[in-house]
């Protein structure tokens, strides 16, 4: 993984005290809470509803053992004990003080962490495969580009002060786990004409209350221009993005709004300017960066055969194949049954930084879809692996099934929420359990958002559900069809909302109904296109 | 960048000299009305509204070199935000915080991205620091090696990225003809200053179509600039420098772009700067290769001979460094360079010096 050299450490000490100095100058009055709202924001630090919230940027999702060492130290220290892995690939602390919030980045920076711009409206962590660099459908590794577009987007001089959030994520593998087709700009690591590696690239998408899927700008971007065409579309945007109205500012409405041959049109002309001027990157610094991200050496030990249910029921779905010979991805589940999706407590972190260290060559990813992930596991291991892990309750076999809900913190914690998210996560977990249905279903994703903001990006979810309030009551909207990855594609209301408790059990006949129309292994899409979504609709209303 | 206290902010904007434009200006539509002007002041109607910033890049790209000022709502933490945007000064409506802006100026000791403050962003300073360390190691391996060798170790290692800078002059062909051999698609930079000999014109295209080099690329000044600078086409008269300037360095730095290694023909024989020549050199910006450094006069002779190379025409009267007609006389060849500005101090044309950013001239193959 990359590690910092003597610029970006410096970089990031210096933030910290920057930071410092505003977190004393609000204290003192020089700064009005207006003025110090957007910095500590680019500090990652929210005014929550019951205390100030810490979000922790994980570069891409990756994270060495050192690190989730002291992010299990913060969570301890600062914090009650856990923290939150989000959809962003980040952490979330929800009780820490203000006064504490440097002295926290200090330590962060002492291992190469740091939480700059992981909110405001700036460009965010780029999100990437959770399996870049292990899986084997790879073209190429995206790991590289992510380190050079987080630092060509940090501390930017024209992009801090955009008209809304920016979210850039790329994917490097043939299957799009990295949902690019929601992004604020999604690239796509393609081979071009000559072989040469480069990117598709794509912009306009996002969720939230207009959800858009992103139109495709260009098909191919050479590697050194890549920094010359963000910056050409962030312009663009950075000018033309609406700011009289902060639900309508985000790129995807600029890019409707002007149409996408004619937003294209603005962007070729300003990358037309920029091309071959001082944002090509060396191709010295591409090879600097791409040096750190070298795959795993083959492991060639013998595999024992385990007849063990348990080891075989987890290996089927959260071991994943990997290019290299005698390796495997492993998904750590942060969701057993009944529990906070996404939480992980101070010694679970210990415990899984040690278990990368024996097994997993120091490594963890953090997914979107709030799990954890040891990238490079050897199959010979992977018993051992399992019996540890099922120890610490992290060993949940249902990395893609539904249990393997998504949620955002909802009105437990977020003060924009309308409704609860968690608690519905835990009772839909439950409740799949009792009814046994989690394993027949197969794959299927349901995803959880206590507000339009979508943070739990319900839209993209088989099965979403959406808190909204209605007169004062939380109720819950329910849509069908999305799809995050790939083909990416946003759900539809099925019909009127419910309260919560019949939420649960509306998400519960929709499984149903799926595992009983379904023919041979058809994936939840599939069956809805074939049988549309009257079926489900008559089931859920049915009482 | 220099910080105005609000009472200073009467400076009117109506004067004429200065303009003031609104965040949402489309600088398009305004271009008649920048030219000229002195000072243009940007206001910030918030300091969250991020549009100054880009208007100011975009202004600084597009080559206004008068004075920039943001105005309006903003905070000291954006001082340094402002200053590599572009912003010359700025006058903040809330007076007071002069100690907090200064100190947002230097909270960073140097950034990641290229702006228009003209630091050296991250990747570029670590990319010259990896380039000087493949010279030198590049020379550790080449130093003794046959010019053969150093060139094609050059082409593989840079492919794609390398270029050559050829004059088509008295010794071009015997370089030409081994890169002709190894990559006759390597691209062939000329330029034509429009002051070259006739002969040196129907030379170069001879010696391309014999040779077989298949990306021979003709550099000329840019017509505005020509037209500006030069009208009555006295210039080299006047100030050769500025001639070379206009018609040498400056396109050459534009077709240079997005090459990181030039090919030159410099030998270390031709005596000055020049003599303590290695295969391999970091200008700053640039690996310039120098497959030819240890070359002496009868080695340039003997390849010419081996492969039946035509000459120069105007070799044989007496001239062995040829460039524009204006600047070139015959010369002794024991001191082949005696010949170019003569009567100057004059002895390189400025195309051999790394310029700042982006553009690098190279001596000529
Ligand atoms: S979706 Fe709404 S409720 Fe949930 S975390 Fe985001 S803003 Fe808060
Ligand atoms: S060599 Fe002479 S004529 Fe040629 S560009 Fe320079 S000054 Fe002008």
């Amino acid at each position: 993984m990359y590690r910092y050299d003597e610029i970006d450490d410096t970089l990031v000490r210096e933030r910290v005290e920057e930071f410092r100095g505003q977190v004393a100058a609000r204290i003192k009055g020089d700064l009005t809470e207006d003025q110090f709202k957007p910095l500590r924001l680019m500090n990652g630090v929210y005014l929550q509803l019951h205390a100030y919230m810490l979000r922790v940027a994980i570069p891409y999702g990756v994270l060495s053992s050192d690190q989730l060492r002291m992010l299990a130290h913060v969570a301890r220290t600062y914090d009650r004990g856990y923290g939150h892995f989000t959809t962003r690939q980040n952490i979330q602390y929800n009780w820490p003080r203000l006064v504490d919030i440097p002295e926290i980045l200090d330590q962060l920076a002492s291992v190469e962490m740091h939480a700059i711009q992981t909110s405001g409206n700036c460009i965010r962590n780029t999100t990437t495969d959770p399996f870049a660099g292990a899986a084997a459908d790879e073209v190429s590794d995206p790991r590289p580009w992510c380190e050079l577009i987080r630092q060509w987007s940090t501390l930017h001089p024209e992009f801090t002060y955009l008209p809304r959030k920016f979210k850039i994520a790329v994917t490097g593998a043939k299957a799009d786990r990295a949902a690019i087709g929601v992004h604020d700009i999604g690239l796509r690591l393609v081979a071009g004409e000559n072989g040469d590696i480069g990117f598709e690239v794509h912009a306009g998408g996002g969720q939230g209350r207009t959800p858009r899927v992103a139109v495709k700008l260009r098909d191919f971007v050479g590697q050194r221009d890549l920094l010359a065409y963000l910056t050409a579309i962030l312009r663009v945007y950075n000018l033309a993005g609406r700011r009289d109205n902060m639900y309508k500012a985000r790129i995807k409405i600029l890019v409707e709004s002007m149409g996408a041959d004619a937003f294209t049109e603005a962007v070729e002309d300003e990358f037309a300017r920029l091309k071959n001027g001082p944002l090509t990157i060396p191709v010295e610094e591409i090879e600097r960066v791409a040096a750190h991200f070298l795959p795993p050496a083959a492991d060639p030990r013998p595999v024992a055969k385990s007849a063990d249910p348990a080891f075989l029921r987890w290996k089927a779905h959260n071991v994943k194949p990997h290019k290299v010979d005698g390796l495997r991805s492993v998904v750590v589940s942060l969701k057993p049954t009944g529990k906070t999706p996404g939480d992980a407590s101070a010694g679970q972190m210990d415990a899984l930084a040690d278990l990368a260290d024996r097994y997993g060559l120091s490594e963890i990813r953090v997914t979107k879809e709030q799990n954890l992930v040891l990238p490079h596991v050897a199959a010979a291991d992977l018993a051992d692996l399992h019996a540890v892990l099922a120890g610490l309750e992290l060993a949940t076999p249902n990395a893609g099934l539904a249990s393997d809900i998504v949620s955002c913190p909802g009105l437990d914690y977020c003060n924009l929420a309308n409704a609860r998210s968690i608690p519905l996560a835990q009772a839909i977990s439950k409740r799949l359990a009792e009814t046994g249905l989690d394993e027949p279903a197969g794959e299927l994703t349901i995803k959880i958002s206590g507000c339009i903001n979508a943070c739990g990006h319900h839209h993209v979810a088989n099965i979403g559900l959406l808190g909204v309030d209605k007169k004062g009551e939380e109720v819950y909207q329910l849509t069908v069809g999305g799809v995050a990855d790939g083909q990416s594609a946003v759900g539809k209301i099925l019909g009127p909302g419910f309260t919560a408790d019949s939420a649960v059990e509306a998400v519960l006949t929709v499984v149903r109904v799926f595992t009983e129309r379904r023919t041979g292994a058809e994936t939840f899409i599939e069956t809805l296109g074939r049988i549309g979504a009257d079926p489900f609709k008559e089931a859920v209303y049915a009482d | 960048m220099q910080i105005e206290a609000t009472c200073e902010t009467a400076r009117s904007a109506e004067a004429p000299q200065v303009l003031a434009l609104p965040p949402d200006a489309i600088l398009e539509d305004i271009a008649n009305e920048i030219a000229g002007v002195e000072r243009i002041d940007i206001h910030f109607p918030s300091f969250k509204d991020g549009r100054g910033f880009s208007l100011a890049a975009r202004l600084r790209e597009r080559g206004f070199e008068g004075e920039l000022r943001a105005v309006g709502n903003l905070i000291p933490d954006q001082a340094r935000l402002l200053k590599r945007a572009g912003f010359d000064r700025v006058a903040p409506d809330q007076s007071g915080q002069a100690e907090r802006w200064n100190a947002a100026l230097t909270a960073f000791s140097g950034d990641y991205q290229p702006a228009e403050d003209k630091t050296e962003p991250a990747f570029a300073r670590r990319a010259r620091k990896t380039r000087a360390a493949l010279a030198d190691a590049l020379n550790a391996d080449y130093a003794d090696r046959p010019a053969r060798e150093v060139l094609a170790a050059a082409l593989d290692r840079f492919k794609g990225r390398i270029a050559v800078l050829s004059s088509f002059g008295a010794e071009s062909a015997a370089g030409l003809a081994m890169i002709a051999e190894i990559a006759p698609d390597t691209p062939v930079f000329f330029l034509d200053t429009e002051r070259h000999f006739a002969q040196t014109l129907d030379y170069r295209d001879a010696l391309v179509k014999r040779l077989g080099l298949t990306n021979v690329k003709i550099l000329r000044a840019d017509r505005d600039e020509a037209a500006a600078e030069d009208a009555d086409g006295q210039l080299w008269r006047r100030d050769s420098d500025a001639c070379c300037a206009l018609r040498k360095v400056r396109p050459l730095a534009r077709a240079l772009a997005g090459y990181d290694a030039l090919i030159t023909g410099r030998k270390r024989y031709h005596g000055g700067v020049r003599e303590t020549l290695e295969p391999f050199e970091f200008d700053g910006v640039r690996i310039k290769v120098n497959p030819l450094a240890g070359w002496s006069r009868e080695d340039v002779q003997a390849v010419f001979e081996k492969l039946d190379l035509p000459a120069h025409p105007m070799v044989e009267q007496g001239y062995v460094s040829i460039g524009c007609w204006p600047c070139t006389a015959p010369a002794s060849p024991a001191n082949v360079r005696d010949g170019r500005w003569r009567g100057q101090d004059k002895t390189e044309c400025g195309i051999h010096q790394p310029l700042a950013a982006g553009g690098q001239g190279g001596p000529l193959l």
